[in-house]
């Protein structure tokens, strides 16, 4: 196979096979990726401007009886750090970070057993009824799943009953790396690369949007990278439900795969998905680089290897910070930093519309 | 890929680097205030690999600051102290030792300005460290310590710096240059020395055979156009010594320094612009440090792809970046730095303080030699899975030693004493004449040369070997080899010097004060023997796997072909680099066979019985090192 002839393929925008992708993420230059990732970056969204939304990622639970190998979040139910917060405190939660200006809640957790149904559909409806200047974006496939478990409804019956409730959209956590092997090892409980590929199918069918992650850097392979794009590219073929493709690398602090893997993907790799991303799902409207995941310079830097998002400003973040990964910013840094990395930027909801823009003064 | 600029300002300077022109003070500020990050990052990349290929360097290094009781206050530090106030401290010599592991590479030492310590303290400590640590280079003092050593102690600073230097020092650091302006000096550091001042100590070490590195403090209250004169002031200094090794950009941290930054110093693009500025502008400069205790993991990660080929080292522990908050990790082990340059898609190489390559960590590594008569070999190469590393050929041989290098252009002795893991390729750089780059200097024609010493060089035992089965069988003398430690100028005490590539055909063209006599040795064993010299030739290690051997000999193959056709521009400015005009390059490069024929292989047979004679047979040269140290490398020494 020959790099000259894929980059031909991108330029004539040629959709690649897998086997392309794998080259490309193997051997080409990464200044070249870049290149290739940036004029489809403008293609995609021709202005030089860089999304951002004002959100929060609170945990509702850290009880969860999956025991992911990666994961320095979770509790055991009888663990003296456990905890489940009431729908009450968790709105509290929503209405003090709705006051700083926070438009989105990013609403996950584990997955606890102890939690009925209805928990769930009184915190879909009463945030949208008692804090209506934030969007739902709630519960990731893996909880999905797990409370189909416990309800004994099938997935489309419970996604129904929570649009029903007022959600539309659905966060793409819990992916990791969507191929069966890697999924065996790193969270054999957590459901199947095939199981998560399902959530999202039943959800774009109703009409949810939903984001689609990657937690790369641990057992995964170059071919498991590309098993991954391939089969979100796929599903976005059917439904175009997807808004934007996230990556970020694990973090092996705390957590029973960091024994194993003891150091985090270099910030290079990161650049090279993000851009390799970008070339791969041309049927996806945006790729997020987080000024969060990797550290705030990379993320800059990311934003000229083909991402056009710099996610949220998180107001509220557990996960990584339980893998001693603690990083903060606010809205306006934020803005700073987009516009230090040379573009304009602008303030999105959750659905990608532009609420308003930032221009970047010459 | 290079022609797809986003931004088309960058096309004309990108034009003038394709032509060996140099960027001036405007070009750069073209590129500052480009947008187009990824096309800066591509120019510079180029013309990094054009001078160290796919190398990133590294060190296991410790830094050590004896003391913070520092006679200045500067503003932008968070380090200094006084004696007495709280966090003061000051180490006593066996304190330092204690903190230097055995098996360090480079030691690096800058510190305060201390108000009390005798000079025998600073000698003492050289020495010291360089006992307990006799592998390892030196590298200590910035400018600003010496200027204050020469003022404190009364003494001239070339003496300052020879008394180091027989000490046991091997480099000076690049610290203390911060910006060279009057009006930043005035603002930040009134108290400190001058750009001048600096400039002068750097120069001075640099003609006493002590290379140095460079900094450049930004991300201040600096101007665009105020980093680049500091750049340029560089690139003029260096024009004249050669005498540096490293420019190193360090990323201004604020702490509680009480300097506000511009708002757009430093993101991690202005970092990054400031590599690649630096790489395009400084271009006699052999090397870029992405220095990561200053500019942080992620930003030193991404530099490799900007231009930098060094990441300093695993630094033991840095105090001055962390005082004033820097967040990178303490120590990043050297296993961290390992990764971040493998996945950058880089070979990290292990070296010491004057970037020999002591180790390397990947595999399918190419060795390149930096030699003009090598250039045909490289321009159309495809490396596909290949790594490319510039390298001597005596650090190819010993590389290869360790079974490190998969393949490459060898020294025809390295090739000799491999034959059990190295197999001969078709290819080759032999003539049939005169060579013109493996050159004997002499005082004297050759019957008188039986008494009196022959300088020889450490790159390349082949022309030494050479030179002895002329001197034996052809001419019945026995003189004295003697490997000459420094500067080939320096030549006073020799009867003849032994000079190969490309100093030997700059000094060809230019001449070498004293030396009338000049004797090619291609033709002195042509004239001798009928029959071509094989200098060098490709093999590649036994154990390569079969289909990378097929992809490799079909790369040199096609390569070599394109080059026949169509020749590139790269030799013509690699001539120009050292004083050629593209005509004598050209009638250079026609003296070469490339390809390994019938004759070359009778004249590798002939020449191998002829060193087995010799007595020592193959000696001198050939055998396991004790690394000789180039005291000086500049732009035409080992780091093409």
């Amino acid at each position: 196979m020959n790099l000259a002839n894929i980059y031909a393929k991108i330029n004539a925008r040629v959709r690649i096979a897998p086997e392309e992708g794998l080259e490309l993420l193997r051997e080409a230059e990464l200044l070249d990726l870049a290149e290739l990732a940036r004029v489809l970056r403008f293609q995609h969204n021709p202005l030089p401007r860089v999304t951002f939304v004002r959100d929060t990622n609170p945990n509702y639970t850290n009880v969860c009886e999956n025991d992911c190998a990666f994961c320095a979040f979770y509790r055991h139910r009888d663990d003296p750090e456990a905890y489940a917060a009431s729908v009450d405190e968790m709105i509290r939660n929503f209405q003090a970070a709705a006051k700083t200006g926070v438009t989105a809640v990013l609403l996950q957790g584990g997955v606890n057993p102890a939690l009925p149904l209805d928990y769930y559909l009184e915190m879909v409806r009463r945030t949208v009824s008692e804090v209506p200047e934030v969007h739902p974006h709630f519960f990731s496939a893996p909880e999905i799943i797990g409370l189909s478990r416990f309800s004994g409804l099938s997935v489309p019956q419970l996604l129904q009953k929570f649009w029903d409730a007022g959600l539309r959209t659905l966060p793409g956590g819990g992916a990791e790396v969507l191929a069966e092997g890697v999924k065996k090892r790193i969270s054999p409980r957590k459901g199947t690369a095939a199981d998560w590929l399902s959530v999202m199918q039943a959800a774009h069918r109703i009409g949810y949007k939903a984001t689609a992650t990657m937690m790369y850097g641990h057992l995964e392979s170059d071919a498991d990278i590309i098993t991954h794009l391939e089969s979100i590219r796929r599903l976005q073929d059917e439904y175009q439900g997807f808004t934007a493709f996230v990556p970020w690398s694990f973090k092996p602090d705390n957590s029973p795969l960091g024994r194993s893997i003891t150091q985090r993907a270099t910030p290079t790799r990161y650049l090279r998905i993000i851009a390799l991303a970008r070339i791969y799902l041309e049927n996806f409207p945006h790729i997020q680089a987080s000024w969060f995941s990797e550290g705030k310079k990379i993320g800059q830097i990311a934003l000229h290897f083909g991402a056009d998002d710099f996610g949220g400003t998180l107001l509220e973040e557990n996960v990584h910070a339980s893998a001693n990964f603690l990083n903060k910013t606010s809205a306006e840094e934020c803005i700073r930093m987009i516009h230090t990395a040379g573009f304009d930027a602008a303030e999105r909801t959750t659905l990608y519309a532009i609420s308003q823009v930032f221009p970047l003064a010459i | 890929m290079i022609d797809d600029f986003k931004d088309k300002k960058l096309v004309p300077l990108w034009n003038k680097i394709e032509q060996g022109e140099r960027l001036t003070l405007d070009d750069g500020l073209v590129l500052f205030h480009s947008n187009d990050l990824i096309s800066l990052g591509k120019m510079a990349q180029r013309v990094q690999q054009r001078m160290s290929g796919d190398a990133v360097y590294f060190a296991v290094n410790q830094k050590i600051e004896p003391s913070n009781i520092c006679a200045l206050a500067c503003r932008f530090c968070n380090f200094s102290t006084k004696e007495g106030q709280a966090g003061a401290y000051d180490m006593e010599i066996e304190e330092i030792i204690g903190k230097i592991a055995p098996d360090i590479g480079e030691v690096h030492i800058t510190g305060a300005l201390h108000p009390y310590r005798p000079w025998e303290y600073y000698l003492d400590m050289v020495r010291r460290i360089k006992k307990h640590v006799p592998q390892a280079d030196i590298k200590a003092f910035t400018a600003i310590e010496i200027d204050y050593f020469h003022k404190k102690f009364r003494l001239p600073v070339k003496s300052i710096l020879q008394q180091l230097k027989e000490a046991g020092l091997s480099a000076l650091p690049g610290g203390g240059a911060e910006v060279f302006s009057e009006r930043l000096r005035r603002l930040l550091f009134p108290r400190k020395i001058g750009a001048a001042t600096w400039l002068r100590i750097h120069a001075a070490a640099h003609r006493l055979g002590i290379p140095t590195n460079a900094t450049l403090l930004y991300g201040h209250v600096e101007t665009y156009a105020e980093r680049l004169t500091h750049m340029l002031r560089l690139r003029e200094v260096q024009d004249q010594t050669g005498g540096f090794l490293t420019f190193i950009p360090l990323a201004f941290q604020p702490g509680s320094t009480g300097i506000k930054p511009r708002p757009e110093y430093t993101s991690a693009v202005d970092d990054l612009k400031t590599i690649a500025v630096a790489r395009l502008m400084l271009d006699n400069f052999p090397h870029i440090k992405a220095y990561w205790v200053m500019l942080t993991e992620e930003v030193a990660a991404a530099a490799l792809n900007f231009g930098a080929d060094d990441l300093d080292g695993t630094v033991g522990g840095e105090k001055i970046a962390h005082d004033a908050g820097a967040t990178s990790p303490m120590e990043l082990a050297k296993e961290r730095l390992i990764k971040i340059i493998h996945e950058a898609g880089k070979i990290p190489v292990e070296r010491d303080g004057c970037y020999h390559p002591l180790d390397i960590h990947r595999e399918k590594v190419i060795g390149k030699i930096p030699y003009l008569n090598s250039v045909p070999f490289y321009n159309y190469f495809e490396k596909g899975s290949f790594k490319m590393l510039p390298v001597v050929p005596r650090w190819m041989g010993l590389l290869s030693l360790k079974d490190k290098i998969s393949a490459g252009i060898f020294s025809l002795m390295d090739y000799l004493g491999q034959e059990d893991r190295l197999a001969m390729l078709d290819f080759c750089i032999a003539c049939r004449a005169d060579v013109q780059s493996v050159l004997l200097f002499s005082r004297k024609k050759w019957p008188d040369l039986d008494s009196g010493k022959i300088g020889i060089t450490d790159d390349t035992a082949t022309s030494v070997q050479l030179l002895r089965v002329l001197l034996k069988h052809k001419y019945g003398l026995q003189p004295q080899l003697v490997r000459m430690p420094g500067p080939v100028c320096a030549g006073r005490d020799y009867a003849a010097v032994l000079l190969i590539g490309d100093e030997a055909l700059k000094r060809k063209k230019f001449g070498l004060p004293g030396f009338n006599k000049v004797y090619d040795l291609a033709t002195e064993w042509y004239e001798w023997q009928n029959l071509p010299f094989v200098f060098a030739l490709w093999a590649q290690n036994k154990s390569l796997a079969a289909k990378d051997k097929v992809a490799l000999h079909r790369q040199i193959d096609q390569a070599l072909r394109a080059e026949e056709l169509h020749p590139s521009s790269l030799s013509t400015l690699h001539g120009g680099r050292i004083g050629l005009t593209p005509r004598e390059t050209r009638d250079y490069l026609a003296g070469f066979t490339f390809r390994l024929g019938e004759q070359e292989r009778q004249a590798i047979a002939v020449f191998r019985r002829l060193v087995a004679s010799l007595d020592p047979p193959g000696g001198e040269g050939r055998a396991v090192p004790a690394p000789v140290r180039h005291s000086r490398e500049g732009r035409d020494g080992a780091k093409k």
